[in-house]
């Protein structure tokens, strides 16, 4: 199974878009830039780890480049938006927790 | 028994450690049973100032914590919000739990502590407490004891 937290440990493969920002900044970002966007409850797994942040938390979806660009926080570096690639599969699960 | 949660933010607010202490004191005399939730450096400040576990007995990661809450887990959700980031794990934490909730919202800006508190407010039914505090941790305390009082004669 994915796991976010593992990945962003060992791959290189992700790119972040922001870093140390606030969550409004983030989500904004998300909103503007991805192709699809969903949106989830905070507190949701998205690929293994639960997603932080204030409802609606927007995830963006690309399929042509087969990635999703989500905001992830830290205590203390604030949220980052981080693009990664992930399986098909998982990309359809997260579409299966949109809110609308 | 009762249970509650006590969720701490970045420990580079000097009253976060000591409001925390006193947090855990209140609670475990009002009769619960007390987790603290931290980053592994807040666990660390908490460890020298409470080495014997006099006050607090019961700490976790709080990535730990995260991932394996359930609704249900806590009666009682406390949170520390003097960051944005802060404001992000309570809400998320406040949706899962979806328990009585009190947020302790505190920073030394003006904005900021204006902004975190509408934000927390917006997006939660928690009973919020706020003030302009950062070494001196008396005017958070203060209205956490208020609030705690409140929550006693219910």
């Amino acid at each position: 199974m994915f796991c976010l937290d593992t990945y962003l440990r060992e791959s290189e493969d992700y790119q972040i878009h922001m870093s140390r920002a606030g969550f409004k900044d983030c989500a904004r970002f998300i909103e503007d830039k991805a192709h699809e966007v969903v949106h989830v409850k905070p507190g949701e797994k998205i690929v293994g780890a639960r997603i932080i942040g204030v409802p609606p938390v927007p995830i963006g979806i690309n399929d042509e480049k087969g990635t999703i660009m989500l905001p992830y926080t830290k205590p203390c570096y604030g949220t980052a938006v981080v693009e990664m690639p992930v399986p098909s599969e998982e990309r359809d699960k997260i579409r299966e927790k949109n809110i609308g | 028994m009762k249970k509650a949660l006590i969720l701490l933010g970045c420990p580079e607010s000097p009253a976060q450690t000591p409001l925390a202490i006193y947090t855990t004191y209140r609670l475990t005399e009002m009769g619960y049973l007390v987790t603290v939730a931290s980053t592994p450096s807040a666990k660390k400040l908490l460890e020298v100032a409470d080495p014997d576990e006099h006050y607090v007995k019961t700490k976790m990661d709080l990535e730990t914590c995260l991932d394996g809450l359930e609704e249900g887990q806590y009666d009682f959700l406390v949170g520390f919000v003097h960051k944005d980031a802060a404001v992000s794990y309570f809400v998320t934490f406040y949706h899962i739990l979806n328990c009585k909730s009190l947020a302790l919202v505190f920073h030394r800006d003006p904005e900021k502590l204006e902004y975190f508190k509408k934000t927390v407010q917006e997006n939660t039914e928690a009973e919020t407490v706020s003030a302009r505090a950062y070494h001196n941790p008396t005017p958070i305390r203060v209205r956490l004891d208020r609030s705690l009082e409140k929550l006693e004669e219910l």
